[in-house]
């Protein structure tokens, strides 16, 4: 009986294909990293901030999800509210690779804009749970 | 893109088969054959980028050119779409020097080679000295023995004859080396290789402090060839020009050099052997030689481990006398087997006692020539030729091994003397005087030990001595006889015999009544 139940089914499978594209995601981006600092000049300098900002991405990751699954299925719009702030944070990482990264490869641009648009699908599906849960 | 064009060399003028040259007009263009430079793009890796196409159109009468400014895509994945590095697929510019990076840029490009890390390249001497101080104190074999200068010189012959006195002397490395230096008389104080300070002013480095080169000997040269040993209380001589001769030249070095077990040499010395140039000779020899030996250590030379090594010196000594018990030899170098060596005037008794040590496997010869007077006197003479022949010390003892030790007197073979007169049986007259003419020395040895690594071994020396009968000669009248000594090597060892066993053979003998049943 949906009317009864507040949880959202349509944000529950999109975390759910969201953790496992991003599994494929980072290691084809460190992938494609090691490839062009092989291929590519690629000095130390440029390298590390670009690394930097792929790992950190894949940290916040973790508890971006992890808070996503617990506040839809608890219904506690706080936890949601978290991993939506979390999600902010992903997504200025995610342009920073999309469009400031040293080389941007043709296969970086559409990692980077397929990820792009499962966030944004999913902050407006966690506002609209937010909606649902409060009122 | 559209403006480069690489093959025009030419100023205000046509490049021949170059399409992108603007100085060529429609009738230049007809002349051509293809486009040397079809087609100018940036880096191929980008995804889009613009290229400018030059073709021919031969077909057209006459033939145009076609230019066509086209984007070209690249279509793989992994193309490039975006850089936000400047000089990503563009060569680095060198740094301009200034005075702030101007250290930087020395400490990383100042050497022979680039290297990555410019903090190991340091070119500060004193840093890199004192860190190293632990590894020049450490010789290794054959690595040249520093001084405060350079290395310690040997001068050799390169190539040619000439002194070389670039030549280091090799830690371990025991050299001899003869060279002709050109000298003359009136410049001989400024030859600088003609000084003894020459060789001794540089003193060597070894661990925190330095070795100086002390002076162990100074031997000196007369011009007929005689050397005295001087007393060691003399200083420093240098050479001087007196009376048309050059004395105190340098005519040959002997380097000692003692080292630890560990490698730290402690000790030098160096004995000279100084002569007289005279006013006509326009080149001396010079003979340098140096030679380690490690501290508390006397070396003794062995002629081979165990059998003798052809082209060593045969091992000899003597037994000392009144031991009934078997008692240890006296082997030195002064009682080598020995054998005259023939010189330049040939004349026995002007030799100047020059003998060349007996070489295991080396048969010789050698001789002088005696001219005999009437004033001379037969026994006086016939001591003096037996010392001209055997030596000043004969030994009576030879090693059978190239390595027997002196405790192990079962090692050592008795030299046989034996004496063989020239004359007649029928003619012996003991009283007239018998004077020693020729020394034969044989050697037998034999091979011993394994089949596949014979080892030489000594069995029997024997000496002969020959001699004859000195007639009288009527005064004024004078002889000449020849005076010869010779070794000769033979080997006596016997065919030797595999010792290979026989196959076993199975003997089986059945019993009589094996097949009683059938049989």
């Amino acid at each position: 009986n949906s009317s009864s139940q507040l949880s959202s089914l349509p944000l529950q499978i999109l975390l759910y294909v969201n953790g496992v594209y991003y599994i494929f995601y980072f290691l084809a981006t460190l992938a494609m990293m090691i490839y062009k600092s092989q291929v590519f000049s690629y000095p130390d300098d440029f390298l590390a901030p670009d690394l930097a900002v792929l790992f950190l991405m894949a940290v916040l990751e973790v508890p971006r999800l992890y808070l996503g699954f617990k506040g839809n299925l608890t219904e506690a719009e706080a936890v949601l509210g978290l991993s939506l702030g979390l999600t902010v944070g992903s997504v200025v990482l995610c342009v920073y690779l999309l469009l400031w990264q040293t080389y941007v490869l043709w296969a970086d641009v559409l990692l980077n804009a397929v990820l792009l648009s499962a966030y944004g699908l999913e902050s407006g599906l966690k506002v609209t749970a937010i909606a649902a849960f409060v009122s | 893109v559209a403006r480069l064009c690489v093959c025009d060399l030419l100023v205000a003028q046509c490049d021949a088969n170059c399409c992108c040259d603007p100085d060529c007009s429609a009738q230049d263009f007809s002349l051509f054959t293809t486009c040397s430079v079809p087609v100018v793009r940036g880096d191929s890796q980008l995804c889009s980028q613009k290229a400018a196409v030059y073709s021919l159109d031969v077909e057209a009468n006459p033939p145009e050119m076609i230019f066509k400014l086209i984007d070209q895509v690249n279509p793989s994945i992994f193309c490039i779409h975006a850089t936000n590095y400047k000089e990503a697929l563009y060569l680095k510019s060198p740094e301009i020097p200034t005075a702030e990076n101007f250290d930087q840029l020395l400490d990383k490009f100042g050497g022979a080679t680039f290297s990555a890390q410019p903090d190991s390249w340091s070119l500060d001497t004193d840093a890199q000295n004192r860190p190293e101080a632990n590894e020049t104190s450490r010789y290794e074999y054959g690595v040249p023995v520093q001084t405060e200068d350079a290395f310690l010189r040997l001068p050799s012959p390169v190539v040619s004859s000439w002194c070389s006195d670039a030549n280091p002397a090799g830690f371990l490395v025991n050299q001899a080396t003869k060279c002709i230096r050109s000298v003359s008389v009136e410049k001989c104080d400024s030859i600088q290789a003609l000084s003894m300070l020459f060789y001794i002013n540089s003193s060597i480095l070894a661990s925190v402090f330095q070795v100086n080169i002390t002076v162990q000997s100074i031997i000196v040269q007369s011009l007929d060839g005689m050397r005295t040993l001087l007393s060691s209380s003399e200083g420093l001589r240098l050479p001087m020009v007196l009376d048309e001769l050059c004395i105190n030249a340098v005519l040959g070095v002997n380097y000692h050099i003692t080292h630890t077990d560990t490698g730290e040499i402690i000790e030098a010395a160096a004995a000279f052997v100084l002569g007289a140039i005279s006013k006509e000779a326009l080149t001396i020899e010079q003979s340098f030689e140096i030679s380690f030996t490690q501290e508390n250590t006397q070396p003794v030379p062995l002629s081979g481990n165990p059998g003798y090594v052809v082209g060593l010196p045969v091992r000899a000594g003597f037994q000392p006398q009144g031991y009934p018990f078997p008692a240890a030899f006296l082997s030195n170098k002064h009682s080598q087997l020995t054998i005259l060596q023939s010189t330049s005037t040939q004349d026995c008794l002007a030799a100047p006692g020059a003998r060349a040590p007996v070489l295991f496997g080396y048969n010789m010869i050698s001789g002088c020539r005696l001219r005999i007077t009437a004033a001379m006197k037969c026994q006086p003479l016939a001591q003096t030729l037996l010392d001209v022949l055997k030596g000043q010390s004969f030994p009576e003892y030879v090693a059978s091994f190239g390595n027997s030790q002196a405790q192990d007197v079962l090692d050592w073979v008795p030299i046989t003397q034996l004496h063989i007169s020239e004359q007649m049986i029928s003619h012996t007259l003991q009283s007239s005087c018998q004077i020693p003419v020729s020394l034969g020395i044989e050697v037998k040895w034999t091979k011993y030990g394994s089949l596949v690594n014979p080892q030489a071994r000594i069995v029997n020396v024997t000496a002969t001595i020959t001699t004859t009968t000195l007639k009288q000669l009527p005064s004024g009248r004078e002889r000449i006889i020849p005076i010869t000594s010779s070794v000769v090597f033979t080997d006596i060892s016997s065919p030797a015999e595999p010792s290979y066993k026989v196959w076993p053979t199975i003997n089986i003998k059945l019993p009589f009544d094996f097949f009683y049943p059938f049989v």
